[in-house]
Parts: structure tokens; C-alpha cells; sequence
């Protein structure tokens, strides 16, 4: 082969090589999507954490936006079964029923019908437009949550990291397993309204792209009150998340994981602040709850205070009134009463009384307690300094605490702390998931042109 | 402040007009503007003389009647026999926080949205006038604009019917677009609203870009669209006295009004518009380069227009009733001379006219109570008959014995407002009268049918 030759194929070879290359580049970018595009560091993706929609700062004239573009966000699949079989440092090995054992096959089904807004009456709401997940699978942007209709839930959407260890699911605790709970949101009519368990099953059944997933998940089962609740449980079960700072410095050992304030705060926390009496830290993992209900005060006095004549209503960035409440309540409808565990009890000692929850990414999971009142942690340190509100049947744990605002600071730079390490991961994978919402291949009503 | 141009590029208006009225003229089928909404497209055809029908898009109420979402008729022809009545009822299934609606431009079709269930009804109002026909539903507005929740406004463009939308399928919150349809209601593209990560060739004017929607003008002699912005689905949908106890949710309001290139659909500048602007509506006058616009919380009118160099400004030009007490102004509409703006309060259940002959320092001259709630506002061209109805939200409108459903007529002298007739919606089991939008059987060449059935005489 003389020279001229070989310089010919070379070129030839190397055109070709160039022009596959250009094809795939070309493909990768014309079929990109949040499940095929990888990103590179989830934890530099400004989308992971909060909501995109930033509003910190709002309460000043000077507000100034910073908001990120629904079309930019990026998502990026995770083997989350690796959070199963090893939960991240601070967790205890995960509770796995024997009935349900995990499989990736079926984390990944829970995982499409968790953000399937199609599991709804009316195709409008998944579990996830309430855990929401770079709201820390919360709702960052309501005190209290919104179903189907705009119909009002009385309680503050609670996270779902960590749901795996529950052993009282609720705020009132009235659930046991994650496989029957997903079926309070499916059929509460101010949730996803749906009618009744078979609408569900038949409606899963009759969604094209559910083809054979159930089947393939569940040895030739298909959609049933079960499956589903296993389904979507194996993928609740995966949301594990820890490794946090904290967990380096108390677990890891090490000494500079966490700020001098954080060891501060954590004495105050394990100490003269008393909240491990309910937020519980053991010796070699610590789930930061007592899986017990208490009665801090702050449900009493919804349900048995005087209420203000008016209320400070924000207008805009900066801008306040003080609206007669008597104004507010023509365009209300009447406020539910909550009285938390004796709802499920009927014995008159459970007045008020809602579950410890967890306190793993609570940095992330704003406004907090049961009922969304406060929206930051530093008014919930204080809630508790002043020894929640007296009534006859406060826990006795509940105590006035006399801690100094430094103090009181110390402890939330301790629970700030307690973001894990694994969040951006989770999140990123979650933005990977499809969205399902109705397309003209769905089953509706209105497909069937029946119209006159 | 620079003043707007008064002058400065006449030829250029005066080819735009000439363009638009050469389109009309083709596209549509009568171009004699005699009485009309003021408020429409200019690309829609007109209505010649008195129109005969008025379409109220209707909120179904759990436990009332038929309970779902439906689009009622009414007679409004004095020469008709069926006039001041219910004459047509078409439910649609689902309560699907029916609000507003538009017509395609050449008037054949109503659009008609639910921003909770996302489902677009296209009603066919030309085949007989005095009894529309569903003629197709889109159930997929969500996935096919990529993720947009709520359609809220339809406003025609040739062809074509721009959709804005008010939230999203990630959140539920407020960032979202718009949408273009072609009149059969085939989707044909989506346009993001501008944000601070992707302002989209925008200027961010003032500090905010919050990428937020809800109403859509354009201004083809200008070659600009309008739009504004609200709050998201778990606002506009939430009990209305919780969302202002709820300081959260009181942040998440639109703050601002986009000017878009009306060709190439690309934002241009982004202002700062504090406290949820609502309706827009642009002057029709050819020399008028502006649009007006109102916030809901911070009540006042602000005014959006060009300058002498040909630059977009935004300024707030007014209040609206003390805004302290937050009266709540919601739909507004212009006259078709651009001299008067009429602005609903739904809190005390006002309309105001407002003296707009000096566009920068408008004026309120007269108000009248419609009822304990009023909203929706629609006036004939030539500014004699006004329409109102009473709902907002189903979730927002007041409670009790305040909450008022009605269809109110009201003639206008210039001076005063008289009452010339109410249809009680309750009384009728109809529900929450909200969007009006007129109709004509001299749009279509027909005649009146006599056969006009009326409801409330057969109840």
C-alpha cells in the first residue's frame, strides 16, 4: 500500500470516525432527557435543594429573585437499592417486611406510580405535589397540605425520608405499614379522591404504559390493592438518607465533620434542652424519634385559644396589612378542629396528642410541626424553650427550658447538621422519574367521544 | 418618566392597522365594528349590532343540581321572547374550576378551560348560536405543553389560540407558560415564561423574574404581547381564608408583567409589577401605545406602555379604593375609546369607572355596588350594556348568605349604571357564574331561531 494510500484511508477512517462520533453526539443531544443525561455532580445541581422558586428574602422590599427554570432541571437515576442493603452511616439496617421483600424491579414500579398524577379522580395529583422532592419530599410552599378540589388536609405534609423505619405512620399515628398507608392518600377525598380501591386497580390496568410492569415486578401479578401498596412501600423504603455531617463527627469519629457549634448544640440537645427524652439518639444509629405521640400544647391551643382579631397578611415583597379576621372568615370555610391521637383513640388522654417525628433533613423540610405553623426553626426552639402551652393533659416531658437565644442557636446549627449526605443523589433521581399525566392513550371519559 | 409616543412612527401604525384590517377582512366574515366586547383579539371577527347570546362559563357546586361544570346560555336580544332567560345548559362532567374562556378569531369555537383538571372544552357556538355543542375536549394539555398546569386565558391569534397557564406539574407552583393551539385545538408549541436562570433573551427590568402566568394581550400594531402573572395551583386552589393565614403561601404571587415579541413569541423585557397584576387590557385607539393592567393584593392600576424612543415601561398610575383594606380588584375592561376603565372590587363587590382620557394619572368617577361579590365584567362595543357575574374561585368566593351567584345586566348612559335584570344562578341549581363571552347569529349569517327553548320557564 503506497503512502498516498494509507493517507487516503487514514482521512477516510478518521471522517468516518469523526462522523460517527458527531452522530452520537447529535443523538445524545436530540434524544436527551432528565432519564438518559447524565449529570456529572448532582451536588453542584442548584435544583436539588428547595424549591426552585426561591422566595428567601421576600418579606423585604428589596426582594430580589433568583429563580430557577422548570425546563433546566436534570435528573439522574440512582441505584437506590444500594440505600437498602447499605444505609448510609447513622441508620440502622433497614426493616424489610418478609412478605415484601425489595427488588429493584418493583422500587422502580413504586417509583413511576409515586409521581403518577394519573392515580387521582380527576389525573391531577401524585404522592409527590405533596412530597415534593427538593422540598425534602415535603411541601416547603403550604403550611398545610391541599388535595383533589383544593380541598383542605389539616396537618403539614410530613417528609417521607426515612419512612422505612416508621413504626407509626401519620401524625396521629394511625398506619402501621408503608404497604397499607399509600391507600389513606389514594382514597381521602381531600387527597387523591379517588373512589374506591378497583377504580384504582382497574385505572392502573387500563394505563398503556403499566403494560406488564406489575406482572414483571411481581411473579405474573398484576395491579392489585396489594402490589400497589408494595410497590410504592419498596420505593418509600429506598428514600434512606443520612451520613450527614452529624453522623460523621458523633458515628464517624470525625472530630472536624461539624462546627464547634454543632458539638454545642448537640450537648444543649442531649442535655439541658431535653429533646432526646423524644428525639432519640442511640449508641450506634440514631432515627432522632420515640415512635411515640406527645402533646406539646400547640394543638390544644388550635383547637381551645382565642384567635386575634387580625391577621398580618403579606401583599408583596415588603408589603403587610393587618386584615380583620372578621374579613378572612366570609371567604372561609369553617376551620377543621384536630385533636390529633384521640382521633384514632377515642381515649381522652390522647387530646392533642401527635407523633415525634424524625428529625433527619428537617433543614429541609420547613414550615414545622404538625400543623405547618412555624416556618423556621429557630420559632420552634423557642415554642419548646418556653415549655410548649400548658393544659391538662401536656406531656410531662414538655418543660420550660431556659436556654439563652445563643443556645437556642447552637441547637439549629445541630439540626442543620443533619442533612445527609445522600440528598442530591435521591433528589436527582427523583427529577429522573417519569411524571405521569393523561394522554389521549389513558383511559378517560372523554376519549370515548360520547358526547352529544 | 419618559411619556409615551404620540408621533413617533405613524406610517408604521398606519401599516399595522392597514394590515390587521386587510386580515380581517380576509379571514374574518363581517368587519363592521358596531357592538362588540371591547376586550377581545383584534384578529376576532365582529359582532354586527346587538349581540344575542352571552355564554357564562359555569363552576359545578358539590351538592347543587348536577353538581359538574357546564356552559350556560342566556338570551340578551330585547327583541328576542326568550330574553333575560336561560335558554341553553351544557355540563360537561367533573367540577374543573371552570374559569375563563376565549373565542377562536373567527368566532366559530369557545374555548373554555378547568385549571384544576387541566381539560380544554371546545365548544362549537356557530352551528346554532342559541345552543353550543361540545365539539372536542383536550384531556392532555399537561403533557403535551411539557408540564404546564392550569389554562387560564384564550386569546385569539390567527389560526391560532394562545393559552397562558398558571402553574406546574413538579410543584404546583407558580412557574409556568403559555401555549399555542391551532382553532381545531391541535397543540403547536409552548413558550416558558422567563426566569433568572433562563431569562430567554429577556431584560430583567426590576429585581424580580418569577416566570409566573396568567393573562395574554397582544398588540399587533406594535408587535408585542402582554402578559401577567398570579399564583400557583396550590394557591388559586386553597380555601381563600387559609391562603392569607398561610404566610407561605402570601409568597407565592406573581410579581411581575412580561413584553414578548408577538412574532417570534421571544420575551423582551421582564418588569417588576408587585402584588399578582391580573387582567390586562391594551387600547385600541391607533395612537394609543399602551396597556393597563391591575394588582390584585396591592390594588392599584399600572399601566404598561412605549415610550417616544420606542422603549416598554411599566408604572403604577393609580389605586384602587384604599388599598389597605385590600378590595381585591379583579377583571377590568376598557371602553372602546379608550377614555374609561371599568374595575371590579370583589371584596366589597364594586364596579368603579375610572377616567382614563390621561392614561398616566387615571381618575375613578363613578361606583356602584353589583352585589355582596362581583368579578367578571363584559361590555358591548359600544359601552351601553354591561354584563357582570359574581364567582372568582371556587375556593375564594365568599361563604354563606354573602355568596351571591348571578348574571346581572346593567345599561350604561355614561353617567350612571341601571339595573335591567338578574338571573339568580343559585335559584336555578347552575352554580358559580364566572367568564362571559358573546355570541351572534349575525357572525354566522343565520337567523334567530324561535325555537329558543327556555329553562326557567320550563323549571
Amino acid at each position: 500500500m503506497n503512502n498516498n494510500r494509507k493517507k487516503f484511508l487514514f482521512f477516510v477512517n478518521t471522517g468516518l470516525l469523526f462522523g460517527v462520533l458527531v452522530l452520537l453526539l447529535t443523538y445524545n443531544f436530540l434524544h436527551s432527557s432528565t432519564e438518559t443525561n447524565p449529570v456529572s455532580d448532582v451536588t453542584n445541581n442548584r435544583h436539588i435543594f428547595g424549591p426552585g422558586d426561591n422566595k428567601e428574602g421576600y418579606y423585604s422590599i428589596d426582594y430580589t429573585t433568583d429563580t430557577l427554570d422548570l425546563q433546566k432541571r436534570v435528573g439522574k437515576e440512582a441505584d437506590l437499592m444500594e440505600f437498602v442493603t447499605n444505609p448510609p452511616l447513622g441508620l440502622p439496617a433497614v426493616p424489610v417486611p418478609e412478605d415484601n421483600p425489595i427488588t429493584k424491579e418493583k422500587l422502580l414500579l413504586g417509583r413511576k406510580l409515586f409521581f403518577d398524577r394519573r392515580l387521582s379522580i380527576n389525573d391531577t395529583f401524585s404522592c409527590a405535589i405533596c412530597h415534593i422532592p427538593e422540598q425534602g419530599f415535603t411541601n416547603n410552599e403550604i403550611q398545610t397540605a391541599i388535595g383533589v378540589e383544593g380541598r383542605s388536609g389539616k396537618r403539614n405534609s410530613p417528609t417521607v425520608y426515612n419512612s422505612a423505619y416508621l413504626e407509626k405512620i401519620f401524625h396521629d399515628g394511625r398506619e402501621s405499614t408503608l404497604e397499607q398507608q399509600v391507600w389513606a392518600p389514594l382514597l381521602a377525598k381531600n387527597e387523591m379522591a379517588n373512589p374506591s380501591i378497583g377504580f384504582v386497580i382497574n385505572k392502573i390496568k387500563a394505563i398503556p404504559d403499566y403494560d406488564g410492569l406489575f406482572e414483571s415486578a411481581f411473579d405474573g401479578r398484576g395491579p392489585t390493592m396489594e402490589t400497589v401498596g408494595m410497590a410504592l412501600a419498596d420505593y418509600q423504603r429506598a428514600l434512606n438518607s443520612a451520613d450527614s455531617p452529624f453522623d460523621r463527627w458523633y458515628f464517624g469519629k470525625q472530630e472536624d465533620a461539624v462546627s464547634e457549634q454543632v458539638k454545642r448544640g448537640f450537648e444543649i440537645f442531649s442535655g439541658k434542652g431535653l429533646c432526646t427524652a423524644c428525639h432519640l439518639v442511640h449508641e450506634d444509629y440514631a432515627l432522632f424519634t420515640d415512635h411515640e405521640l406527645h402533646n406539646t400544647g400547640l394543638g390544644y391551643l388550635a383547637s381551645m385559644g382565642t384567635t386575634s382579631k387580625t391577621t398580618r397578611v403579606q401583599l408583596a415583597p415588603g408589603v403587610f396589612v393587618d386584615v380583620d379576621n372578621e374579613i378572612i372568615e366570609r371567604v372561609s370555610k369553617p376551620k377543621e378542629n384536630d385533636l390529633g391521637r384521640y382521633e384514632v383513640t377515642e381515649n381522652p388522654h390522647d387530646r392533642w396528642k401527635f407523633r415525634t417525628p424524625p428529625l433527619r433533613n428537617v433543614a429541609l423540610t420547613a414550615p414545622y410541626m404538625h400543623d405547618g405553623s412555624m416556618q423556621t426553626l429557630r420559632e420552634v426552639m423557642e415554642f419548646y424553650n418556653q415549655g410548649g402551652i400548658p393544659n391538662e393533659v401536656l406531656s410531662p416531658l414538655i418543660k420550660p427550658l431556659g436556654l439563652t437565644d445563643e443556645e437556642m442557636d447552637d441547637v439549629v446549627a445541630f439540626m442543620e447538621s443533619l442533612t445527609g449526605s445522600n440528598v442530591a443523589i435521591l433528589v436527582a433521581d427523583a427529577f429522573a422519574a417519569p411524571i405521569g399525566d393523561i394522554s389521549e392513550d389513558d383511559p378517560n371519559w372523554a376519549h370515548e367521544n360520547k358526547i352529544e | 418618566m419618559k411619556k409615551m409616543a404620540v408621533s413617533k412612527a405613524k406610517w408604521m401604525q398606519s401599516i399595522a392597522t392597514f394590515v390587521c384590517v386587510l386580515f380581517a377582512s380576509v379571514i374574518g366574515f363581517q368587519s363592521t365594528a358596531m357592538a362588540d366586547e371591547t376586550c377581545m383579539s383584534p384578529y376576532m371577527a365582529k359582532i354586527v349590532g346587538q349581540e344575542d347570546y352571552v355564554y357564562v362559563w359555569t363552576l359545578g357546586v358539590e351538592g347543587m343540581g348536577d353538581e359538574q361544570d357546564k356552559l350556560v346560555t342566556i338570551s340578551v336580544n330585547p327583541e328576542s321572547s326568550t330574553y333575560g332567560k336561560v335558554v341553553n345548559v351544557l355540563s360537561v362532567g367533573g367540577r374543573n374550576e371552570a374559569h375563563h374562556s376565549g373565542l377562536t378569531d373567527d368566532r366559530k369555537y369557545l374555548f373554555a378551560g378547568g385549571l384544576d383538571s387541566n381539560k380544554i372544552f371546545i365548544f362549537d357556538v356557530y352551528s346554532n348560536p342559541a345552543k353550543p355543542k361540545l365539539h372536542k375536549v383536550i384531556t392532555d394539555f399537561v403533557e403535551q405543553t411539557g408540564g404546564m398546569v392550569g389554562p387560564h386565558t384564550f386569546y385569539a391569534l390567527p389560526g391560532r389560540i394562545m393559552v397562558t397557564a398558571l402553574s406546574n406539574n413538579v410543584d404546583h407552583g407558580g412557574r409556568t407558560g403559555m401555549a399555542e393551539y391551532t382553532n381545531e385545538g391541535d397543540f403547536v408549541a409552548a413558550h416558558w415564561n422567563p426566569t433568572d436562570e433562563d431569562l430567554r433573551g429577556a431584560e430583567k427590568v426590576g429585581n424580580v423574574a418569577d416566570g409566573y402566568g396568567y393573562d395574554v394581550r397582544a398588540l399587533p400594531r406594535r408587535n408585542i404581547i402582554v402578559t401577567s402573572s398570579f399564583t400557583g395551583w396550590s394557591n388559586y386552589m386553597m380555601d381563600f381564608g387559609q391562603m392569607l393565614a398561610d404566610p407561605e403561601a402570601m409568597k407565592r404571587f406573581g410579581n411581575t408583567v412580561v413584553v414578548w415579541d408577538l412574532h417570534t413569541r421571544k420575551p423582551k423585557k421582564v418588569f417588576e409589577v408587585p402584588g399578582a397584576p391580573l387582567e390586562i387590557r391594551c387600547a385600541w385607539g391607533s395612537q394609543n401605545n399602551y396597556c393597563f393592567t391591575t394588582t390584585a393584593l396591592t390594588s392599584k392600576i399600572w399601566l404598561i406602555y412605549e415610550d417616544d424612543e420606542g422603549e416598554w415601561h411599566a408604572a403604577d398610575v393609580a389605586d384602587i379604593g384604599d388599598p389597605s383594606k385590600v378590595p381585591l380588584p379583579v377583571d377590568i375592561s376598557i371602553t372602546a375609546d379608550d377614555q374609561g376603565l371599568w374595575v371590579q372590587t370583589f371584596m366589597d363587590g364594586k364596579t368603579r369607572f375610572f377616567d382614563i382620557s390621561d392614561p398616566h394619572a387615571p381618575k375613578q368617577t363613578y361606583e356602584h355596588v353589583i352585589g355582596s361579590q362581583v368579578n367578571m365584567i363584559s361590555q358591548s362595543w359600544d359601552g351601553k350594556r354591561t354584563y357582570f357575574t359574581s364567582s372568582l374561585l371556587g375556593n375564594w368566593d365568599k361563604t354563606g348568605e354573602a355568596d351571591e351567584q348571578y348574571f346581572k345586566l346593567f345599561t350604561w348612559n355614561g353617567k350612571k349604571l341601571a339595573h335591567e335584570f338578574t338571573i339568580d344562578f343559585y335559584e336555578l341549581k347552575l352554580g358559580r357564574a364566572h367568564q362571559m363571552r358573546f355570541g351572534a347569529y349575525s357572525l354566522y349569517g343565520q337567523a334567530p331561531n324561535s325555537k329558543d327553548r327556555m329553562l326557567s320557564q320550563v323549571k
